[in-house]
């Protein structure tokens, strides 16, 4: 869609242009309904394309556990660093620091995560399901939102793992992904999900979609989600118990079963990833 | 008398929603159900089907045609907004949609419908008003007392949706909102002994783990048409009948 039709969502903030930023080949982000496997795919595929020697980000929005864990980085206890590049001037909202870019903010207010992944993270919730701190929202915000102004970024690849649902790409949380890879659940609410965020992305946000069925059982799971998304899926994420085990072992399922079927599946997600960047270019 | 469903995500909030909704109808009672969520699916488990759930409008982004006209603000009623935008669910239940996130927004500022504010002004006399909740809290902590009469809270048997239910338990007491606990998906008396261990202190309902409901989850179907008389359907049709029992004082 051509920015001059483009509608913005209702989320959209009002002082942000809609129209698709420059941005790195490999700059996406993985959405879908909650419990579909998406930090699973995002963590293990962050990890896959740093071990094919691609330079990665690893950007977590949601304010629930996810991603450190499918890295293979324990949980910050602490409040989120991003706080120290924020700053509160006398009149007016937060802001990052003047001096403090995207580049910055990937330097030094990221966590290490193996492989040389650096994370990013928004900061997690509180007992009342809140964000404790508003100053690292507001950076954390800002630097998704001008992540294009780094132009050495984009040899990296960005791989972000959005929460539950349309809301987060709807609000501008993901401005920097050309590419969403769309995780459904062979459930209808999962589908139905999955189909709102495809047409955001494609729609008013101007990003490509691949859509992976996760949890899939057998041949006739991929058919019902085919059916309820109403079009052919690219790939298929087998249910693998390996998933639990390393949850339950607190390690990420890449460390703690390289070999099983849901590494293999998240390995060929990451080939048709590479294929589709070498196509565009 | 109005409810509300609340709820950690993938609780099972909108199945329960959208049985005690038809079960209501069923038994004659005019059913107004309010899905309250910006990813709305109320609506399939009401039993309209995927496609008919994707074409309900969100009041919210509804509201903002005939702007142009600026010369004077949208006047409405809560009950013309159902009307206009509602659609009929089987059995007679309307169903609205407050605000979907999906949907272009043309960006009416004047009229800020949200899913609060009709969850608030929405008037409970002489029908039942059934409210999806969003997961999370969040909604609750911006009702007053007065605001709804019951909230049902879905717990599953894990620690996260046990914590969620908890919050949302406090954030009722603290509100003066009647609550009912329903544990949902529950296996066996370990399953239910999560459950009582932090929320003992409140009345509790079971709903049984059932392959039905699952199913009708997988296939985008109502549960209750799919089979009406399995176990997790049952325990949500008796649901229904308690709040009945309890609405008919307040009526009279």
């Amino acid at each position: 869609m051509s920015p001059a039709t483009a509608v913005r969502p209702p989320l959209w903030p009002i002082d942000m242009p809609l129209e698709p930023r420059p941005g790195g080949p490999l700059w996406l982000a993985v959405a879908g309904k909650g419990g579909a496997g998406k930090s699973v795919v995002s963590g293990t595929l962050a990890r896959i394309l740093a071990r094919r020697g691609h330079r990665v980000l690893a950007i977590d929005s949601d304010p629930m556990p996810g991603m450190a864990h499918s890295l293979g980085v324990p949980e910050p206890a602490t409040p989120p660093l991003l706080l120290a590049a924020a700053e509160k001037p006398e009149h007016g909202p937060w802001r990052l620091k003047p001096r403090v870019g995207p580049m910055a903010v990937v330097r030094h207010y990221t966590t290490h995560a193996p492989d040389g992944i650096r994370l990013l993270q928004l900061g997690k919730a509180d007992k009342d399901g809140l964000v404790p701190v508003n100053g690292a929202v507001s950076a954390f915000l800002q630097t998704v939102r001008r992540m294009h102004e780094a132009r050495s970024l984009y040899e990296w690849a960005i791989v972000g793992d959005l929460p539950a649902g349309p809301r987060q790409p709807a609000a501008g949380f993901s401005p920097y992904a050309r590419l969403y890879v769309v995780v459904v659940e062979p459930t209808s609410q999962s589908a139905l999900t999955a189909r709102r965020v495809a047409r955001i992305a494609r729609g008013p946000l101007g990003a490509d979609v691949l859509f992976v069925a996760s949890k899939v059982t057998g041949p006739y799971e991929r058919r019902l989600v085919e059916r309820l998304l109403g079009e052919p899926v690219d790939l298929v994420v087998p249910s693998d118990p390996a998933v639990a085990d390393a949850e339950r072992s607190l390690r990420a399922v890449i460390d703690a079963a390289p070999r099983s079927e849901v590494v293999h599946a998240v390995e060929e997600l990451a080939d048709i990833i590479q294929a589709r960047t070498l196509e565009a270019a | 008398m109005k409810i509300a469903v609340s709820g950690k995500g993938g609780a099972g909030k909108t199945t329960i929603s959208g049985t005690i909704a038809r079960s209501l109808a069923r038994s004659g009672h005019a059913v107004t159900a309010v899905d309250a969520d910006v990813n709305p699916m109320l609506g399939i488990s009401l039993g309209m089907g995927m496609d008919a759930t994707e074409r309900l409008a969100g009041i919210r982004q509804e509201l903002s045609e005939g702007h142009a006209d600026h010369d004077h603000e949208h006047e409405y009623t809560i009950d013309g907004l159902i009307e206009r935008y509602g659609e009929d669910a089987p059995d007679g239940v309307r169903v609205v949609v407050a605000s979907r996130v999906d949907m272009p927004d043309h960006g009416c500022l004047c009229c800020g419908v949200s899913a609060d504010r009709l969850l608030r002004e929405i008037e409970g006399t002489g029908r039942t008003v059934l409210g999806d909740l969003e997961a999370g809290v969040g909604v609750l902590t911006r009702m007053e007392p007065g605001n709804l009469d019951v909230v049902l809270v879905v717990a599953n048997p894990t620690p996260k949706s046990i914590e969620v239910a908890r919050r949302a338990v406090e954030a009722c007491v603290a509100r003066e909102i009647r609550v009912l606990v329903v544990a949902n998906r529950v296996a066996g008396e370990e399953d239910l002994d999560a459950i009582r261990d932090v929320l003992g202190a409140h009345d509790i309902v079971v709903v049984p783990e059932d392959p039905v409901i699952r199913r009708a989850d997988a296939e985008g179907v109502a549960a209750i048409d799919l089979d009406d008389r399995s176990p997790g359907v049952r325990a949500i049709i008796a649901i229904s009948d308690r709040l009945a029992a309890e609405a008919v004082p307040q009526a009279a």
